[in-house]
């Protein structure tokens, strides 16, 4: 469903996405894993445009996406989360969602009718207020819920494009241990046939949603495989242990 | 997006009634006073739909509404063309030259959308003055107001040109909310808030701006197409940078991204104008100085902060008390 093919990327002389290759199937819940500074934002702003990679490839549902700009490869099914919110801050959760939710349904540049009004935008908006529970704050603004909250949000304003592929960056990022396992429960609830790209700081919980893990590394990849197989890893143990335990 | 609010009802009736009231009492002075401010209220209803709802702080809608002058002028009095079919032209045209301009804009933001405005509306601004055809330093006269004869209406009496163009301004003002109300003027909020984020949903973020950017073209050009009808003579001063300035000065006067605002800034501006320069030359100055307070208060220009200091109470007396209130607590575990 995604793939990339030998992803490169240099700033300068650091050299933050060596050579990697990811391959995930549909349906396929994949957790990458890395230190602070491993490249793990960088590969996902390769993967959906908003980086040019100095050379390979990206590939969406068997196409090549590496010439495609941002909105059209969102458009072809791939949507993101951002690691620090990126929220539409003055509106309420529902006018977010809406806006996600009126770019997939055709109803963004409707000028002769209000696009949250039409039935296919509130369709998507309820359901995935049901599925990341947002429910209760449907009417608030966004400054008037809370930090965690807003994390769901974010995850909520990606998911309502109705994506093939999604990718979150820690969206579990800042929130306490709690309201992370349920932020985990939550991402095992949806459905089984969307494509999970997820970066996740916490190993412990990372199994919790893992088909299969990815270890970055000085932007390199490190291991590819299943969670059991990292669960011993050596390599993993000294990565894990010397720079993230505590994070 | 455009919300209206109990307070900002009340303002649009009392502006409504005042133009009424003035409208069917003044005389010749007054009315031509009331029709300089409806002009201009529709000019800066053009500029307040894409500097307050999109972020897009424009230099050339001074041009723009030069531009629907012209068109008009040319296509009634050089072509020869039916006023209305004149008119309904030369807004197309405006509308079809503004859309251009906010698509090659659309990349720029800030200072530099400013600026490469800035030059778009130079740009006309030589080309009308150097032209033959636009009749130079001298400008073109000799422009007919349209014919509404038919429904025994004379727009050449001062009292029904000015309810005409109240009018218009009124259909102008319905449909700025609508524009902003649907689903491209969500979209356009979006873009301002966060224009990153909606390209990341799969927005073609330039179409947005271009569509709304053609769209308060249009406007600005029919706000031409009536002051070429109202003095019946155009220049090119009117596509002059400072018309722009001065639009964007009422707009941030009267509070951006508000629509009520404006209209408040524009009927203060042109009051103040008049009386001010009556009394002495440097009223110049006394803007510029309600200018700098206004900027420096930080409000969000005189209706902005009437909004933000009384709007609340206002809202609450004007509004049925039992209207559940609205959650103010932060929700949601922490
Ligand atoms: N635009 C940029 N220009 C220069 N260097 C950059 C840029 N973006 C990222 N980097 C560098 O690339 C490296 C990888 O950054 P990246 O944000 O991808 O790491 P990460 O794995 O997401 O880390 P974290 O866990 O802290 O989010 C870092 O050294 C960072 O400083
Ligand atoms: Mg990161």
């Amino acid at each position: 469903m995604l793939e990339t093919r030998n992803l490169d990327k240099s700033f300068g002389a650091v050299h933050v996405t060596r050579n990697v290759s990811l391959k995930l199937e549909r349906g396929e819940r994949r957790v990458i894993l890395g230190p602070n500074g491993a490249g793990k934002t960088t590969l996902f702003n390769q993967l959906v445009g908003e980086l040019t990679p100095d050379s390979g490839s990206v590939h969406l549902a068997g196409e090549d996406v590496t010439a495609l700009p941002v909105a059209k490869r969102a458009r072809r099914g791939l949507s993101r989360s951002y690691q620090k919110n990126t929220l539409f801050d003055g509106l309420t959760v529902e006018e977010n969602l809406g806006l996600a939710a009126a770019v997939h349904t055709g109803n963004a540049t409707q000028l002769w009718s209000d696009s949250l009004a039409k039935p296919e935008v509130r369709e998507i908006v309820d359901e995935v207020a049901e599925q990341v529970n947002l429910m209760p704050y449907i009417h608030a603004k966004v400054s008037e819920i809370s930090y965690g909250v807003r994390r769901q949000l974010e995850v909520g304003v990606a998911l309502a494009t109705r994506p093939l592929v999604l990718l979150m960056d820690e969206p579990t990022s800042g929130v306490g241990p709690e309201m992370s396992k349920g932020f985990h429960d939550l991402l095992n609830n949806l459905p089984r046939d969307l494509t999970m790209l997820i970066i996740e700081h916490d190993m412990g919980l990372a199994f919790d949603v893992a088909d299969t893990i990815t270890v970055l590394n000085y932007g390199e990849v490190v291991f590819d495989g299943l969670p059991e197989a990292a669960r011993g890893s050596k390599l993993l143990k000294d990565i894990y242990l010397g720079s993230w335990e505590d994070a | 997006m455009f919300r209206h609010t109990a307070l900002r009802y009340a303002v649009l009736v009392l502006l409504a009634s005042a133009a009424l009231f003035q409208a069917f009492t003044a005389e010749y002075f007054g009315l031509e006073i009331l029709t300089e401010i409806l002009i201009l209220a529709m000019l800066v209803l053009a500029l307040d739909i894409v500097a307050g709802f999109g972020g897009m702080v424009s230099l050339c809608h001074g041009a723009l509404m030069g531009m629907g002058a012209y068109a008009y002028a040319i296509l009634s009095t050089t072509a020869g063309i039916a006023p209305p079919v004149a008119m309904a032209g030369a807004v197309a045209l405006t509308g079809a030259i503004a859309w251009a301009i906010g698509a090659i804009c659309s990349r720029s933001h800030g200072i530099y959308f400013i600026m490469a405005t800035l030059a778009f509306g130079q740009m006309a601004y030589s080309y009308v003055f150097e032209a033959p055809i636009f009749g130079g330093d001298d400008g073109l006269g000799g422009i007919s107001r349209l014919d509404l004869s038919f429904v025994g209406i004379d727009l050449n009496d001062s009292r029904s040109f000015a309810l005409f163009c109240l009018a218009s301004l009124g259909a102008i003002y319905g449909a700025s909310v609508l524009i902003l109300r649907s689903g491209l003027g969500r979209s356009l909020t979006g873009v301002m808030h966060n224009e990153q984020r909606m390209r990341a949903l799969g927005l073609t973020v330039w179409r947005v701006k271009a569509d709304v950017f053609g769209l308060s073209g249009m406007i600005a050009g029919l706000a031409g197409v009536l002051a070429a009808q109202h003095i019946m003579y155009i220049s090119p001063g009117l596509l002059s940078w400072t018309v722009s300035g001065e639009a964007l000065v009422v707009v941030i006067l009267g509070g951006l991204g508000t629509l009520v605002g404006p209209l408040v800034g524009a009927a203060a501006f042109v009051v103040l104008k008049h009386e001010l320069s009556a009394v002495t030359t440097y009223w110049h100055l006394v803007v510029g100085a309600l200018l700098i307070a206004v900027v420096m208060s930080r409000a969000n220009g005189i209706f902005g902060w009437i909004e933000a200091r009384w709007g609340a109470r206002i809202d609450r007396r004007l509004t049925d008390a039992t209207r559940k209130p609205e959650a103010k607590e932060v929700l949601g575990d922490a």
